[in-house]
């Protein structure tokens, strides 16, 4: 367990100290850079402005030297300001990603509550005629562009109707009760998470619909079943079981992949999230709040590998934790 | 699937309230942009000019009606009061003495004097090399600061120029800001207590102060008890942030913001909407803003260096009608870079209306007249076929572009659009890498000399460091002597007569072809008044004070 | 595996899946729509590039079937306009993507040992990346700072390309899984072997024995890939990173909609719509696919 343990957290490392480099490296090579547009908004800026500046900010230095100069600051813990909010990162990233954890979350948390009994009603008779409705349900919900749909959400919920608000997060005022703040919160909440949750529960309801066919068929069913168990029985303490294995793997790993695909969401909707600042200081040259925030969403990432990894061991004790390769 | 709808309905069904009443003496304003930084001296943004117009005052400012007005300063300094003298500088140039007073009640919000000390920090910060300023020329244009008392003041200038009376300087708070600069001139952008204690009372000095900021999200401001003024109505402002111009539309309507401020909010597109759906409820002023939409022409291109090619494609854009179907008509042709609100403008310069058939005259007398696949062609075979770069995401820029694509393709002209990303395209422009057209805009000051964009000595090209900002290139020494006694004219009347001669060359020559002056659209509700659009600079958050509900 | 099999059997256990019928017989449709777009133009009389500023959000008529844009250019013909981008960006980047992911497979799952334990560690690793920023800023760089000359990188076509490039290499991790795990049960099978005893060099082996049989498998892992990068590249062009205008795509069709909701919603939907159909299609298309190339998924 400690190796294992010891082997992952290694992985992981490796991993990030790639990305910052393949990150930096593909920043470096983004059109312009920060100085650029601060030219482009100031009309009064001169040249010399804008090379004394570069100078300062240390963009005329070989860009090597600039990730060699960054990496050596982060490992002190001093990861750079933010270029369009004049603050360290992690000042600007950490509330972001509370509102982030609260719609993934929450879109996650419904997506699967929705999709694994969708699943295994599916699974029940494959290629019944409720098998078939979930299905073409599903293909549609992964089929659908997430932007489209939100696009669809506002117009329908938001322009036509009028019901919700068509983003943002909403002001809760300080003298607003805690059931008020709530309201304000969840009005604003209900189309980006529907919106997210409606593509996840296309993609686990597949999962879960195949893992638990596979699972039916299995040996172990038909003893418990000439065994005189129950159907019933036999589908919830064994098939059930069974499938949660490879279902739980595949939901942790999306888990991390969340951060980064709620970008489309966020900005859609103007959640302020990790994934719409991440694509903003992308468009505004924001280097260091890109970067850093490309590091935390892939820390997300592994950390959602371990928890599959962790899963799998604890659904199903075959599995050992042995520091093995896809780390 | 139906079922999962039917706990969506039910669950979004109680939430299809209103938003509570607010308090009278507290406003709720958006805007679309967060400022990098809230340092006054350090940057220029839009976003942080408007916010800070409450929160402080520069010395000078022009007003709603164009003239310009003493905040932080007693009495605007003219030659003709005395306030400003010509002066012969060691070497021999001419210079400028002005003698500034600052507003005598002027405090910081806690309780410290507004004094030269101030002054002479900002001198300091402006002109430092390490500090972060990002222009740093008006600072360096000041040669020396003399005290006379806590309160008085003389700057000496380098050089002559007529817009001397306008000292937009932002003051830094000495007593606060002093310690943590010298501490470390080059960690001052980002341990400017600005930036790090946004709160202090101590950095602000107008109507309001910061009492909590959400980076990126919002802004609380309540009254300053020492500012000198009149007492502002609202006790209490909230600024949020709402990047998506949608949501803004959307909170403006369910009442969660009362007003969207008009320089940094709506787009015209949804001013014009609200104007017809909500005009019971909101006043909309479509206020001219000195952002001028033009395309600068690449006069190194053999196509396009004949006048008259220029005029013709001029003359085969329908520009009133791209402003009538685009704009409703809100949006202003141009006829050149000066305003006809700026008491500069000249009515007599040349005005171009839309008149294919004499841009197909003046194309075929330029020598393209052959017309080989509807493209224009002259006798060596050249074909009439050029780029428009524009910048990528700006829809109405976009539109425009189409627009022109096919409206020149009537005159034979052939025209490729290609959209690029702000940040490339402002590089390509430094550069002067586009090819021929390249479509954007350019924010003006009220009576600007344009010496930056038409004069010949500020061609950006490789020997000069990429400095100016004349990317067409043009060389017009007629031009280069009008703009140098533009600046130095300080009589009115005799500088008017220039701007003239300018205008009138520009409009002959058109090293960039004018389209419109961009609107900003104010949706005002009906019960704030007192809200006044500028249409320049100075934004209208310069009065907020008089800002108020009335029932 | 599928060398053998008749391909009457794997027609008729096709044709048993109706949604996968429909779905070929839609995108026949649209591709022959798309590709005959510029005659269509000629015969109606429009063209998709031509604006009219009098005619801004028409409805829809006898001249202009769905309407007009916020331009006043037809609807309808700049749809097949951005149907011709769309559909070739995804049949390109599939195609690519599926060659890379079998070249990749193949290697690892034959020569096996280290090499194939690099090449499933970078597998493995894709998926561990925030793969939509990545790309937003893969197809945010400057060429030109790469050397590319500024006429290439600037081109229209280059756009494309970059384009398919990026979508592909979301998609070849699958395909070289898959063509991995295929490999493996294959490399042991009798006519490998055989061939490996009759002194068949491994590249020989590779070639004409193993990739061959893994043409099903491959066929529908295409299929299947086809949809995603559609709906990968419909969300660059969306966020103004992909197909730049004045090319229609189908993703930058919408990129201006959602200041235009109020206004003109219909251009919301026609475009999104047509996306998520295709996007759909090609899913079902694999899924019948695979239910008729596939033994091991017959359960219907």
């Amino acid at each position: 367990m400690g190796r294992w343990v010891a082997a992952r957290a290694a992985g992981a490392l490796a991993t990030l100290l790639l990305m910052s480099v393949v990150v930096f490296g593909l920043i470096g090579l983004m059109p312009g850079d920060p100085v650029d547009l601060m030219v482009a908004g100031d009309p009064n800026m001169t040249s010399a402005d804008a090379a004394r500046l570069r100078a300062l900010y240390g963009l005329d230095r070989p860009l090597h030297e600039r990730y060699l100069a960054w990496a050596g600051k982060a490992l002190q813990g001093e990861l750079g300001f933010s270029r369009s909010f004049g603050r360290p990162v992690l000042e600007i990233l950490w509330p972001r990603l509370g509102n982030t954890l609260l719609l993934a979350g929450l879109a996650f948390a419904i997506a699967i509550v929705v999709a694994l009994p969708l699943g295994m009603l599916a699974a029940r008779r494959p290629g019944g005629r409720v098998d078939y409705l979930v299905n073409l349900a599903c293909f549609a919900g992964v089929s659908a562009p997430p932007f489209w749909l939100a696009l669809l959400m506002i117009t329908l919920f938001a322009v036509a109707l009028g019901w919700l608000p068509a983003g943002g997060m909403g002001d809760v005022p300080t003298q607003a009760s805690w059931s008020d703040a709530a309201l304000i919160r969840a009005r604003h909440l209900a189309l980006p998470v529907a919106t997210l949750a409606l593509v996840q529960i296309g993609h686990y309801t597949r999962f879960m619909r195949a893992a638990m066919i596979e699972a039916l068929r299995q040996d172990f069913m038909r003893t418990a079943r000439a065994k005189g168990v129950s159907e019933a029985r036999a589908v919830w303490d064994h098939a059930f079981a069974n499938a949660l294995a490879p279902v739980l793997t595949v939901l942790a790993l999306s888990f991390g992949g969340l951060f980064s695909g709620a970008l489309i969401t966020e900005t859609m909707f103007a959640w302020p999230g990790t994934g719409k600042a991440i694509y903003q200081a992308i468009l505004e040259n924001d280097f260091n709040l890109a970067l850093v925030g490309l590091l935390i969403a892939t820390l997300a990432t592994l950390l959602g590998n371990l928890l599959a990894d962790l899963a799998q061991a604890w659904v199903d004790p075959r599995v050992s934790l042995t520091a093995g390769p896809g780390a | 699937m139906s079922r999962v709808l039917a706990v969506l309905v039910a669950l979004i069904l109680p939430f299809t309230l209103t938003t509570p009443a607010r308090a009278k003496d507290e406003l709720v304003v958006a805007m679309t942009q967060y400022p990098a930084t809230w340092n006054p001296v350090i940057g220029s943004m839009l976003a942080k000019s408007l916010i800070q117009s409450m929160t402080r005052r520069p010395f000078t400012a022009w007003d709603a009606d164009w003239k310009l007005r003493c905040h932080l300063c007693v009495e605007v300094p003219t030659l003709e009061n005395g306030r400003a003298r010509r002066v012969t500088l060691e070497g021999g140039k001419e210079g400028l003495e002005v003698d500034l007073e600052i507003q005598p009640a002027a405090r910081w919000g806690d309780g410290v004097p507004v004094s030269v000390r101030d002054v002479a920090f900002t001198l300091e910060v402006g002109k430092h090399p390490l500090s972060g300023v990002a222009s740093a020329e008006g600072y360096r244009r000041i040669l020396a600061m003399k005290p006379h008392d806590d309160k008085r003041f003389t700057l000496t200038f380098d050089r002559v120029t007529f817009d001397y009376s306008n000292i937009d300087l932002q003051l830094l708070p000495a007593h606060i800001d002093k310690p943590v600069f010298d501490a470390d001139p080059a960690e001052y952008r980002n341990r400017n207590r600005f930036d790090t204690d946004s709160t202090n009372p101590g950095l602000a000095h107008g109507p309001y102060r910061f009492v909590q900021v959400v980076p990126g999200s919002q802004i609380v401001l309540e009254r300053n008890p020492t500012w000198w003024g009149p007492t502002p109505h609202f006790r209490r402002i909230v600024v949020r942030i709402v990047e998506s111009t949608a949501a803004l539309e959307a909170n403006l309507l369910s009442g969660s913001v009362d007003y969207v401020l008009g320089e940094l909010g709506l787009t015209l597109d949804q001013g014009l909407l609200f104007e017809k759906r909500h005009g019971q409820r909101f006043d909309v002023v479509h206020k001219p803003a000195l952002i001028y939409e033009h395309i600068d022409v690449n006069l190194d291109n053999p196509l396009l260096a004949d006048r008259r090619v220029r005029q013709a494609l001029l003359m085969a854009i329908d520009r009133e009608a791209i402003s009538r179907t685009l704009f409703e008509g809100r949006q202003p042709v141009a006829h050149g870079g000066v305003s006809p609100l700026d008491p500069m403008f000249s009515p007599a310069a040349r005005q171009y209306r839309h008149d294919p058939a004499e841009a197909r005259r003046l194309l075929d007398a330029a020598g393209f007249s052959e017309l080989r696949a509807g493209v224009r062609h002259n006798a060596k075979g050249d074909r009439f076929s050029i780029e428009l770069t524009t910048t990528a995401g700006n829809r109405v820029r976009e539109q425009v572009a189409q627009v022109l694509q096919s409206q020149w393709r009537q005159v034979g002209v052939e025209l490729r659009i290609r959209a690029e990303p702000p940040r490339v395209f402002s590089q390509g422009l430094n550069r002067r890498a586009f090819s021929g057209l390249a479509m954007y805009a350019w924010v003006t000051r009220p009576q600007g000399v344009p010496r930056s964009t038409l004069h010949s000595g500020e061609i950006p090209s490789e020997a000069n460091g990429w400095t100016g900002q004349n990317y067409p290139a043009y060389r017009n020494a007629e031009m280069d002597r009008v703009l140098d006694a533009m600046e130095r004219e300080l009589d009115e009347g005799r500088r008017r007569a220039l701007f003239a001669e300018m205008q009138r060359l520009h409009a002959e020559d058109l090293p960039v072809l004018p389209l419109f002056f961009r609107v900003d659209s104010f949706v005002i509700p009906k019960k704030l008044k007192g809200v006044v659009p500028t249409g320049h600079v100075n934004g209208s958050t310069l009065s907020v004070e008089n800002w108020r509900w009335v029932d | 595996m599928t060398a053998s099999r008749p391909w009457r059997l794997v027609a008729a256990r096709f044709g048993r899946h109706r949604l996968a019928l429909a779905s070929l017989g839609f995108l026949g449709v649209l591709v022959a729509l798309s590709l005959a777009a510029p005659w269509i133009a000629e015969w109606r009389g429009v063209d998709p590039t031509a604006t009219d500023l009098l005619r801004r959000f028409a409805a829809p008529s006898a001249e202009h079937w769905l309407g007009t844009d916020d331009l006043g250019r037809d609807l309808f013909q700049r749809l097949l306009e951005g149907g011709r981008v769309s559909l070739a960006v995804g049949l390109a980047g599939a195609l690519l993507s599926s060659i890379a992911g079998a070249l990749i497979g193949v290697v690892a799952g034959y020569r096996g040992g280290r090499l194939d334990e690099i090449l499933m560690r970078l597998t493995d690793g894709m998926i561990a990346l925030p793969l939509l920023p990545l790309l937003i800023v893969l197809a945010a760089i400057d060429w030109r700072k790469l050397g590319v000359p500024a006429e290439i990188a600037q081109s229209e076509s280059f756009s494309l390309y970059t384009i398919v490039g990026i979508v592909a290499l979301t998609g070849w991790t699958q395909v070289a899984r898959l063509v991995r795990a295929e490999t493996l049960s294959l490399k042991a099978r009798d006519f490998a072997r055989a061939a490996r005893a009759l002194g068949a060099t491994p590249t020989h082996i590779m070639w004409r024995h193993i990739l061959p049989n893994t043409a099903g498998a491959l066929t529908v892992a295409t299929t299947m890939s086809m949809g995603g990068l559609i709906l990968f590249e419909s969300t660059l062009s969306f966020l103004g990173l992909g197909i730049q205008p004045p090319s229609a795509s189908w993703g930058n069709m919408l990129t201006g909609a959602q200041d235009l909701l109020h206004q003109a919603p219909g251009l919301a939907v026609w475009p999104g719509l047509l996306i998520f159909l295709t996007v759909i299609a090609f899913n079902f298309l694999g899924d019948g696919l695979q239910d008729a190339l596939d033994p091991r998924s017959e359960r219907r």
